[in-house]
């Protein structure tokens, strides 16, 4: 292993997700799973517009502003929800089990995970929402490991991927203040923060992580920033059809989106407006700042010329006729990894 | 500021009867009141943390009351402070718990206090939490370096009533962490942590220099 910095990115085709929640529940499935974890969904999607998964997260601060830290609050736990009883036993084995159906026990939630699904924006005819999946940034500019005052936190200069040192993390939750993307979780249980580590063992060993190489709309890609080869740069570095969620907080995101297109709107003639899009741009402005007109008009004009009969390299690389060309050299199969027995 | 001596005396009284915090084996013994001061915020190991609480006061607890004994097996401490809204548990994410440690030079003799120690000269702290009584063992060296370390023979026990907490401290006077061997002054410090404070990590009160600990 060389001492040159890298970054592993990852880039999510907005245009592709389907919302089917495949990634968060991979994701669940590998790493939450613990006692303390319950709550914990480390990859979530959640319906644009709406409040977000945590709770209103949008507006709780952190990140920097003028390259200086910014203050933020840790969400609270019902601002997570999740992690919930069900009544299984009565489901599964009650008498009247047909008639129950599947329901919380105990206190009943009012915010979860995606909460607001599937709610979006605008009226009939031209209602509109995307979906978009969030897991930690593995920023550039990690707050969360600048705010650390345990010396638990680093980004690894091989990869980039943003850790923690579990036994050295004191929860004291400064991490979960200063991260504006609200993606760190306290487990009570053992009175530490937790977060994404991008599938780190799996990406030692060539495996894409989880969220991306189960993604059933094979929208995920994964690579280095700087392979020239990998379709991350081509789509953040060359075409810049790939952009940051919120870089206006300031901490240099590596998870990109390929911002969603979406319906045209239909007029009252029931005519279509092939001028607008349904998504209004001031949303999207919002989501990814204003480099995401470009992205889109790009995106267009490319589609265009696929439409028109002609070919389009960027086209092709969205499509995505081969899985693997979705990963760089992260394509090895995880049943070919050789288990240390611990 | 005047440094105190703890003494560790001597008790008949057996281990159970040390760990419970309002036990009567405590009544015979001499309290020392030692005085606590917020941690210096332009030391606090994160810029984050220090731009944090620039307009927010921290080390709300002004003084602990510390007590030490021993049996003929184990050393206990017994701290007790004013605590009116206490924090019993970390009951959400941005909330935190009330919590008190002693800290000493890992070789029994001699730190750096202010520093915490340094990688030549570590501390080790016993650590209490409210909302748990498995205490445990923290070494660093430096400020920022905190981690957990092995200490299997800690206990402790907690009680709060009447807006005050008492947490009782016991350790095996023979256990691989820091040496107890009775006769010689252990440099001894402090500290406590607000919960309704937000107080964590840093951010708590402290004695801000070493007492000793003598046991007898």
């Amino acid at each position: 292993m060389g001492s040159k910095k890298r970054q592993l990115a990852m880039v999510f085709d907005l245009n592709k997700c389907i919302g089917c929640q495949t990634c968060s529940v991979a994701c669940k499935m590998l790493w939450t799973r613990d006692e303390g974890t319950d709550y914990q969904w480390w990859c979530t999607v959640n319906t644009i517009p709406g409040r977000g998964s945590p709770r209103d997260w949008e507006q709780m601060g952190g990140g920097y502003k003028d390259g200086k830290l910014s203050m933020g609050k840790a969400p609270e736990r019902s601002d997570f929800g999740g992690g919930w009883d069900f009544n299984y036993d009565e489901v599964f084995y009650g008498k009247s089990a047909e008639k129950v159906p599947l329901r919380v026990v105990g206190e009943q939630p009012d915010w979860g995970p995606n909460w607001d699904e599937d709610q979006g924006g605008g009226e009939y005819p031209n209602s509109y929402y995307y979906y978009l999946p969030r897991l930690c940034n593995h920023c550039t500019n990690p707050a969360c490991v600048e705010a650390c005052p345990s010396g638990a936190m680093y980004k690894r200069d091989q990869d980039g991927i943003v850790l923690r040192d579990e036994s050295a993390c004191q929860g004291t939750r400064k991490c979960a203040e200063a991260c504006p993307y609200k993606k760190i979780y306290f487990n009570h249980q053992r009175g530490i923060s937790q977060h994404c580590i991008m599938c780190l063992p799996r990406i030692e060993d060539g495996v894409a992580p989880a969220c991306a190489r189960q993604c059933p709309g094979r929208l995920v890609f994964v690579g280095y920033l700087d392979d020239e080869s990998g379709p991350i740069h081509k789509l953040v570095s060359e075409w810049k059809v790939a952009v940051a969620l919120h870089p206006e907080y300031g901490t240099k995101p590596n998870i990109f989106y390929v911002p969603p297109i979406g319906p045209k709107p239909i007029n009252d003639d029931g005519s279509i407006d092939e001028n607008r899009n349904r998504i209004p741009d001031e949303l999207l402005e919002q989501q990814f700042g204003p480099d995401v007109h470009q992205a889109l008009a790009t995106l267009q004009a490319e589609m265009a010329k696929t439409k028109a009969g002609g070919q389009s390299d960027l086209m092709d690389i969205l499509i995505v006729y081969e899985w693997k060309h979705l990963f760089s050299e992260f394509t090895v199969d995880p049943v070919d990894i050789e288990q240390e027995a611990n | 500021m005047t440094n105190a001596t703890l003494d560790a005396r001597h008790s008949p009284a057996n281990l159970e009867d040390i760990l419970a915090p309002d036990g009567s084996a405590w009544n015979e013994m001499t309290g020392e009141v030692i005085a606590l001061t917020p941690t210096p915020l332009d030391r606090q190991p994160s810029a984050y943390v220090q731009a944090a609480w620039k307009d927010r006061n921290h080390g709300a607890v002004a003084a602990v009351t510390v007590q030490a004994i021993r049996n003929d097996d184990t050393l206990a401490l017994r701290l007790q402070w004013q605590a009116a809204q206490p924090k019993r548990s970390i009951d959400d994410i941005n909330a935190y718990a009330d919590a008190c440690a002693v800290l000493f030079p890992a070789n029994g003799k001699d730190t750096d206090l202010e520093t915490m120690g340094s990688p030549e000269r570590p501390v080790v702290a016993w650590h209490w939490r409210a909302g748990t009584d498995a205490p445990f063992s923290v070494t660093a060296r430096g400020i920022g370096t905190v981690e957990r370390s092995a200490e299997h023979q800690l206990q402790a026990r907690s009680r709060w009533s009447d807006g005050r907490w008492q947490v009782v401290f016991a350790r095996s006077l023979e256990s691989d962490g820091l040496s107890l061997s009775g006769g010689t002054d252990i440099p001894i410090a402090f500290a406590v942590w607000c919960g309704a404070g937000s107080e964590r990590a840093g951010l708590k009160s402290h004695s801000p220099e070493f007492h000793q600990l003598r046991i007898n």
